[in-house]
């Protein structure tokens, strides 16, 4: 079957959740078809992805299938293929192997994408970023033995049990932050701050010092505040990782609602130039939840490992007491 | 920071064979070892992870009690978990304060004890890979003794090395007679006095750790007046920063008289300080301030201060008088 092409309806097909693909019209989507040992997690396939959003709509969600018959219905029967479908369920762009050619600067320029010159990071938000990596996610979910099977079981000399990889190779990590399960090739050596950043598109959380010595790193893993940048990505598989775009709904907010301290933060002026701020909040919350006394002096002490250029502490200050003194708001 | 290969523990026997290599690292908390491996100034070829070994033995990482009424610090408990203990801070103040005025809420979160008593010195030219070291690299000289030296030791120096030991805990453990338990090719106690070393002539060895050696816990014996102890720090400012002077004490008072004392400095030594000086001085005396006097007179008796950091020798002394006079009080 040949595939449909750029204005037609997308065919429709159930999805693994049960859902039709029609029922998910309203917000653009990227369709992903792979076929058998593509690992959409590898970042080259990732930067890739980079090349798909239109301008002005950002695709909300990515579907990876390797439904047979579905990608039958594509055109794409044992082939990779990417279709981008517009919130009316049409396709804006597609990609089939074999068929289309790798895309030319004339073809992103009509599907209105920006580009930088050195990349397409303008035309790439944090959003549509994160969304691919869930795909990529559930992609490696959809085939559970293929990306584990890189990690080879490092058989030591007197016959030990543990995994590894020879050094420089990237091996997949799979991280738990906001909620969602991603799958990143990382080399050993990425620090989880390099990895959300750069890797996952999650950059909120800000590399300062790169040293443990400023706090705007901050994250919380397993619902403690920790420095993203002295950590390995590697070693913070199987831990519960939320980053400042996680907070609010962590804590239960849900469309662009604020989490309290963050709400706090705006109303006593907490911060100027705003590049501590994530860290500052991170820190915060976490802080809320330790055993520290009531004083302005305990938050002051609590929170010495966020440093601020800007001087915003008696706003911090401030901002922390007011949610300890309404009870905390949670969310970790 | 140079490529290499991770290795995750899954029991300690495992842990063990794959450190076995010289150019291998263990890692728990990170926030010392990768802190240098971006600076180059450690670079291992395989890092083992051992935060995994708690998973199988869940007491690596917890504080627990001993016979006899001590109390037993797993290796990877964190530094905010011992802390915060209930039982460390009744019975043991002067660890917990120890563990809160260092450091960062987040990295207390992150650090270990078994990697706290081994941090490296923060000697700003161990930590640059541009200037001679000795301790970085053996032989190359001291570019501390004759350069800017304000934050460095004043005790125990060698004509290699003046760099200051960074721990506070540290200093509060070896205030303690605590004892370092090791895995290795057979279990053994290490005295805390005998755990840390001299500089000498080769700074480059801080601890009679054997290569391949992993901390399985710090046991605090029980000490009947521990419950009367304090850390007291001084440093260039209120909060999260290293300390320029420290003291760690505790003394057994009987109607104003001393009848046990413990002293230990920190801040001012290049491994932490235990004066047994100080505590002969304190023992059998009246507790006041001539006799805390006395016991900082003695305690920096040898201090050896180089062109910037002479004030640390009255500094020290008055932090020592004035840890003696709150505990006492």
């Amino acid at each position: 079957m040949q595939p449909p092409n750029i204005g037609d309806i997308a065919p429709d097909f159930v999805l693994s959740t049960g859902r039709w693909l029609s029922d998910v019209r309203g917000a653009p989507v990227i369709l992903a078809f792979h076929e058998p040992g593509w690992d959409p997690a590898r970042a080259d396939e990732i930067e890739g992805y980079r090349h798909l959003i239109q301008a002005g709509e950002e695709p909300q969600r990515v579907l990876v299938s390797n439904d047979e018959p579905a990608a039958a219905l594509y055109g794409a029967a044992r082939e990779s293929a990417v279709f981008v479908l517009d919130g009316r369920g049409r396709i804006a762009w597609r990609h089939v192997a074999g068929i289309d050619p790798v895309e030319s600067a004339a073809e992103i320029a009509a599907l209105g994408l920006q580009t930088n010159g050195d990349g397409v990071r303008t035309a790439w938000s944090r959003r549509g970023f994160v969304a691919t990596a869930i795909g990529a996610a559930v992609a490696l979910t959809l085939e559970p033995t293929f990306g584990r099977a890189q990690t080879a079981a490092a058989q030591l000399p007197s016959g030990g049990t543990t995994t590894g990889a020879a050094v420089g190779d990237a091996v997949p990590v799979t991280l738990n932050v906001n909620g969602q399960t991603i799958t990143l090739n990382l080399e050993p050596r990425v620090t989880l701050l390099d990895a959300l950043r750069e890797y996952a598109g999650l950059t909120g959380s800000k590399k300062g010092c790169d040293h443990g010595q400023c706090g705007a790193c901050t994250v919380h893993i397993d619902r403690r505040r920790t420095l993203s940048c002295l950590t390995f990505a590697v070693m913070q598989q199987d831990k519960k990782i939320t980053t400042i775009e996680g907070l609010a709904a962590s804590a239960g907010a849900t469309g662009d609602s604020l989490h309290p301290m963050q709400q706090a933060f705006i109303e006593h002026d907490g911060f100027q130039c705003g590049y501590c701020t994530s860290g500052q909040i991170m820190s915060a919350t976490a802080m809320v939840g330790e055993p520290w006394g009531p004083g302005d002096d305990d938050v002051r002490e609590a929170m010495s490992g966020n440093i601020c250029r800007c001087g915003a502490y008696p706003g911090i200050v401030a901002a922390v007491q007011e949610v300890r003194r309404n009870g905390g708001g949670q969310g970790r | 920071m140079i490529s290499f290969d991770y290795i995750s523990a899954a029991d300690v026997e495992s842990a063990l064979r794959a450190a076995s290599t010289p150019s291998s690292k263990f890692i728990a908390g990170g926030t010392t070892l990768i802190d240098l491996m971006k600076l180059d100034v450690e670079r291992p070829t395989t890092v083992v992870d051992v935060t995994t070994l708690a998973r199988r033995d869940a007491s690596l990482a917890a504080v627990s009690e001993l016979p006899g009424g001590g109390l037993r610090l797993g290796a990877l408990a964190h530094m905010s978990d011992v802390a915060w203990d209930p039982r460390v801070r009744d019975r043991y103040p002067l660890v917990s304060q120890s563990l809160l005025l260092a450091a960062s809420g987040q990295l207390r979160n992150m650090a270990t004890m078994g990697g706290n008593i081994l941090q490296r010195t923060r000697c700003s030219y161990f930590r640059d890979t541009a200037t001679p070291c000795n301790k970085r690299d053996p032989g190359s000289g001291c570019s501390a003794i004759g350069g800017f030296n304000r934050t460095h030791a004043i005790l125990g120096t060698s004509e290699h090395c003046i760099a200051t030991h960074p721990s506070d805990l540290a200093v509060a453990l070896a205030a303690l007679d605590t004892t370092v338990q090791v895995r290795g090719t057979a279990p053994r106690s290490i005295p805390f006095a005998d755990f840390h070393l001299l500089p000498g002539a080769h700074p480059e060895v801080e601890t009679t750790l054997r290569p391949g050696e992993l901390i399985t816990s710090i046991d605090l014996p029980a000490v009947s007046f521990a419950k009367r102890s304090l850390y007291l720090k001084v440093r260039d400012r209120a909060s999260y920063a290293f300390a320029l002077a420290a003291a760690a004490v505790a003394v057994d008072l009987q109607g104003g008289a001393i009848r046990g004392a413990r002293v230990a400095l920190g801040g001012v030594g290049t491994k932490p300080w235990r004066s047994h000086e100080a505590e002969a001085v304190l023992v059998g005396k009246r507790a006041t301030e001539a006799t805390f006097r006395a016991a900082a007179n003695a305690a920096l008796a040898g201090a050896r201060p180089h062109k910037d950091n002479a004030f640390k020798v009255e500094l020290a002394k008055r932090t020592l008088v004035r840890a003696l006079t709150e505990v006492s009080a």
